[in-house]
């Protein structure tokens, strides 16, 4: 069972470190897309998840609600991993 | 001639027609025009030389649009800087493309409002330029190696050629609406100038995640869709019942589209994907318009362009040319006119591929070493000169490594000066020289590097499949 709290300090880690300009506030519930997040981070996001977590998030569960701050993204990628 | 006119030539036309759409501000073609104007009196207050060169900064807008025709109506060359950049690449650009000044999101010493979103920064630094007799409008910045930083060079006339030759396949009219989501500072010529010069409305949509993006389409009825396959790939996978019967044209362009967004995006839609080829040095060259064709070929030539296999192998496999109008005029740094570049009148795009009976250019791969992410040209080049100067890196090699979902990832083989250097430090100095999608999702730290054997060099990895 991976923890949801687990996966949002690493994903909090690595926006911070590899994705948003240092200037940029990035707190588990800052709203992404506001905050500058276009197509290209999603990019980067996704292969992050790719990389550390072993699995591609599928399109379909790309939506404003999972995307929408890094808490709601971590709870998603939870939920995903749990089911396998 | 200056591109300025074919917008004017729209707003004389169609003065009352919606121009452009961002969020709750909607403006015409006339009030378009308008603002164009008054940003150019702005400008030229400011004394700019002729045919002098000034980097755009800015994320997609309303802004950009009109700073753009602005700068062109007094003459300035557009030099646009990727909103992602670092310091150490927005520095390269200003200092490679000797620009006289920068508009942008960020005051940088002494700069001037413009207006509410953007800053003028006069450089005093700059060295005079010579644009050589040519009516330079646009130049494109390219990375690569630090001795292959080059601009391509684009005049009026040339932007004018390209854009009317490409509309002969894509057929933009004053009816339709084009529902925009690529940055601005990669896409511009044969996307915006042609709308716009067409009479068409471009929505600029706040972003690319599925639901929002095809209830915008709906509410604006948007008939044309011009994206990446990434892009398509989130769309086709939307599992809300939402359709968007208004769509006419959906082009796929920037790398290769991969079968299975192809087939799920048209049973989703109902719509077939229009594969794109567009190259900076020559415009849209090929468009596969034909419902019947093959969803992995670029298409055939527009009717103005010829393409052509360069030394072909015993399958048809070699180097894909093309000829046309509207080419570049030159590269800049050094200054190489076409005609030095082309003499036969033929240009060779870097790409592999055939042409099938029917005239159907298929591509293959690329004879230079260039990974496409997800749409993004990133050269390996570029990001190995940033990891060699870390202290902890003796040498690096870059690669592509084939991705089902993006086309290609960055990959990269280091060799470490200190056994025990952590990877965290060579990431953090990657994020400080590079924009993010240039770092290396993946690196092996090896023991030594491929060399080829004659001359000693680090061999280059073709993309791993």
């Amino acid at each position: 069972m991976i923890e949801a709290q687990e996966i949002e300090t690493k994903l909090l880690d690595f926006l911070k470190r590899e994705v948003f300009a240092a200037e940029v506030v990035v707190t588990p519930e800052t709203d992404l897309v506001a905050s500058g997040f276009d197509s290209m981070s999603l990019v980067r996001l996704l292969l992050f998840i790719e990389t550390d977590y072993g699995f591609w998030i599928p399109e379909s569960e790309i939506t404003g609600d999972a995307l929408q701050n890094v808490r709601a993204l971590a709870n998603t990628i939870a939920r995903l991993l749990n089911a396998r | 001639m200056n591109l300025t006119e074919l917008l004017d030539k729209t707003a004389s036309n169609w003065p009352k027609k919606v121009a452009l759409i961002e969020g709750d501000a909607v403006i015409s073609y006339a009030e378009l025009v308008e603002k164009v104007n008054i940003l150019a009196l702005q400008l030229r207050a400011f004394h700019l030389s002729s045919g002098c060169r000034v980097g755009l900064c800015l994320p997609n807008s309303i802004s950009y649009v009109t700073l753009t025709f602005a700068l062109w109506r007094i003459n300035a060359v557009v030099v646009p800087i990727p909103t992602e950049c670092t310091e150490e690449e927005f520095s390269n650009i200003t200092v490679t493309m000797r620009l006289e000044a920068i508009i942008g999101q960020k005051p940088r010493g002494q700069s001037t409002l413009l207006s509410a979103d953007c800053f003028y920064t006069k450089l005093i630094s700059a060295t005079p330029t010579d644009n050589h007799g040519i009516n330079i409008a646009f130049i494109r910045f390219t990375s690569g190696t630090t001795s292959a930083r080059k601009g391509v060079v684009l005049s009026h006339e040339t932007i004018r050629d390209r854009v009317t030759a490409s509309n002969i396949s894509l057929r933009i009219v004053p009816d339709d609406t084009v529902m925009w989501c690529l940055p601005m500072s990669h896409h511009f010529l044969v996307t915006i100038v042609l709308y716009l010069s067409a009479g068409a409305t471009i929505v600029l949509a706040r972003h690319v995640l599925a639901r929002p993006f095809l209830e915008a389409v709906n509410e604006w009825q948007g008939t044309v869709l011009y994206a990446a396959p990434f892009h398509f790939a989130l769309l086709a996978r939307d599992n809300s019942e939402i359709k968007i019967p208004s769509v006419r044209l959906a082009v796929a362009t920037t790398c290769s589209l991969p079968q299975d967004v192809a087939e799920n995006f048209h049973q989703r839609f109902g719509l077939r994907l229009t594969p794109a080829l567009g190259v900076i040095e020559l415009g849209l060259v090929c468009v596969n318009d034909d419902p019947a064709a093959r969803a992995d070929s670029v298409g055939r030539p527009q009717p103005d362009y010829a393409v052509r296999i360069r030394n072909p192998d015993r399958d048809g496999f070699g180097e894909v040319v093309f000829s046309g109008p509207g080419f570049f005029d030159a590269y800049d740094n050094p200054w190489t006119p076409r005609e030095q570049l082309m003499p036969d009148g033929w240009f060779a795009t870097g790409d592999i591929g055939r042409v099938n009976a029917q005239g159907y250019l298929f591509l293959a791969g690329r004879k230079v070493a260039v990974i496409n992410l997800a749409g993004r040209k990133v050269f390996p080049e570029e990001i190995e000169s940033v990891l060699n100067r870390h202290p902890a890196v003796r040498e690096s090699r870059v690669y592509g490594v084939a991705h089902p979902h993006l086309g290609e990832t960055v990959e990269a083989e280091i060799v470490l000066n200190q056994p025990d250097a952590g990877l965290d430090s060579v990431r953090a100095f990657c994020r400080e020289h590079l924009a993010s999608y240039k770092i290396p999702t993946r690196f092996t730290i090896v023991n030594a590097l491929p060399r080829t054997p004659v001359t000693g060099k680090i061999r280059r990895a073709a993309a791993v499949a």
